[in-house]
């Protein structure tokens, strides 16, 4: 998205990008008939006033994109309770209440305070916990669940280590106002950027690896690519894992050693597991094709944080589950820890069966009945394909700690030199790392006296 | 005190991207230089740095135009110093 505004803004723009596809997560396959997004499935914060939206418009892409959304978009499921988020958030509003009558008021108090548009009341969740911030308003621990449940899903964070801004964050701008998914997968929706881009005169070179980010007299210079070829460039702008761009491209030398410390200090977000199930013509499923589900067997989000960060699967009783609307795929996935290459070279293929008995016992019967193609990516897949570290989901992890960190998209100690993208500390999920795109480009352009990129 | 806005005038235009001669006292942060939640964020985190000060979360919504944040900042310091000399 940087690469797009500053190519708009009149910059000779390079993107370099080491696979052979644009999009990093944001990417789709096909196993013969069946085609599946490899990570995210959709995109959120694309209302008519929405950030998303107004980072498409900017570049119209959005003309050649056809956009749908189901509805509900997204749907929590517990032993007791089925909350579902409705494109009109009064319904969502009413079952919440419907299902905690107790809870009325308190509830629209907080949906209220979620869509705040006043920038700085909702900074002021900086330092909270989302544990603090649903405290705050509620006593009844299964509401408090189901609000944690679909962020466990998302981010891979319990409420008690949740940022309460990113928490506040991903509902107004993923679960409020998400679900919205491009016909042909989100690779449509990758091709489109890559294609405005270079409509643009941008140059995209893919399979393409950045081997070194060079520095002369303390700002960027260019970059060293796969064939040692030197790109000279006067603003390096990094998408990569944070880790690769400071330790690998940059080098440690380079470093600050309060930086180091820092770096050294942080916790990336946990991987996930995801399952790619192929489906017979005759699947009729018990749910509604499109909806994105969050099922947990019980309330202890903590419990089921703790089983899946030390990687005992079989004790983590939830995943999250999203049948194509067209009914002949789903898309199944829980977090995971990395553990090592060893480990799920040994047990993929053994957790996607128990993956499998479990969506079974918990939300379709007899599913493997209906399967025709299964596979699996495990964090080790992740990583392989995008160089997160770790197969990271979302970059570092949203704790009150590691959030807007500037030192982590411009560091102080080299010129010229910015990141984007959710290693930032910065922005969470597809629209957050649009914007730190976006944003980047317009002060990248404003530093240059470029032409106003919007 | 003309000392503190300067600095202030510095960091909202670092992260806004407006010139800093077009930041006055009563420039309000959201309407006129576009800062968003995530923003106000970074500006609060670098008003701390620069001032080592800690800025209470109740107080973040009380910073609406540069002339709000030169006040807060101002009262902070003046807390510290009392504190510093007490003890």
């Amino acid at each position: 998205m940087c690469g797009c505004y500053l190519a708009k803004a009149g910059m000779k723009v390079l993107i370099a990008e080491q696979h052979h596809t644009p999009g990093g997560y944001c990417t789709s396959f096909r196993r013969g008939k069946y085609l599946f997004d490899a990570a995210p499935h959709c995109f959120g914060s694309y209302r008519e006033d929405g950030m998303m939206r107004k980072i498409l418009k900017g570049l119209d892409v959005d003309k050649g994109l056809k956009i749908h959304r189901p509805d509900p978009s997204d749907t929590v499921v517990t032993p007791d309770y089925r909350v579902s988020f409705y494109n009109d958030l009064d319904k969502t509003i009413q079952g919440f209440q419907e299902c905690f009558p107790h809870e009325g008021a308190t509830i629209k108090n907080f949906f209220q305070l979620l869509q705040n548009v006043d920038p700085q009341s909702f900074a002021a969740l900086r330092k909270l916990t989302f544990k603090q911030l649903l405290d705050q308003y509620f006593a009844d621990d299964k509401l408090k669940a189901i609000f944690s449940i679909p962020l466990l899903g998302i981010n891979g964070l319990p409420p008690s280590m949740l940022s309460a801004f990113v928490g506040a964050k991903l509902y107004s701008e993923f679960l409020f106002d998400g679900g919205y998914v491009p016909q042909g997968g989100m690779q449509a929706l990758s091709d489109a950027i890559a294609a405005r881009f270079q409509e643009m005169g941008g140059e995209l070179r893919l399979s393409t690896l950045v081997k070194k980010i060079s520095v002369q007299d303390g700002a960027v210079s260019g970059v060293m690519i796969n064939d040692n070829d030197f790109m000279p460039s006067r603003y390096v702008i990094s998408n990569c894992d944070a880790r690769q761009t400071f330790l690998n491209l940059l080098g440690k030398d380079a470093l600050t050693d309060e930086f180091s410390l820092t770096l050294e200090n942080m916790t990336p977000t946990m991987s996930n597991y995801i399952l790619y199930l192929g489906m017979s013509a005759g699947f009729d499923p018990p749910l509604n094709p499109g909806t994105f589900y969050y099922y947990l067997n019980d309330y202890n989000v903590e419990s089921a944080y703790q089983a899946i960060s030390k990687g005992n699967h079989s004790e983590y009783h939830g995943f999250a589950l999203r049948i194509s609307p067209d009914k002949s795929t789903i898309y199944t996935g829980m977090p995971a820890n990395y553990k090592s290459p060893l480990y799920w070279k040994r047990n993929k293929y053994k957790i996607l069966e128990r993956f499998i008995s479990k969506i079974e016992e918990m939300a379709i019967p007899r599913l493997s009945q209906n399967i025709l193609y299964k596979d699996a990516a495990t964090p080790h897949t992740l990583g392989r394909y995008t160089l997160n570290y770790h197969g990271a989901s979302y970059g570092w992890a949203g704790t009150p700690s590691q959030i807007i960190l500037s030192c982590f998209r411009k560091p102080p100690f080299i010129r010229n030199l910015y990141l984007v993208g959710h290693w930032t500390t910065f922005g969470v999920g597809i629209s957050g790392v649009a914007y730190v795109g976006f944003d980047t480009a317009l002060t990248i352009a404003k530093r240059a006296n470029k032409k106003n990129v919007l | 005190m003309e000392h503190i806005e300067k600095e202030i005038i510095a960091i909202l235009s670092d992260v806004s991207g407006v010139d800093e001669q077009e930041i006055k006292p009563d420039t309000d942060l959201a309407k006129d230089l576009e800062i968003d939640s995530i923003k106000a964020i970074e500006i609060t985190v670098a008003i701390e740095k620069k001032f080592k000060i800690s800025v209470r979360d109740e107080d973040v919504p009380k910073i609406m135009t540069l002339r709000q944040a030169v006040d807060l900042v101002s009262q902070l310091l003046g807390q510290k110093n009392t504190a510093n000399v007490k003890s």
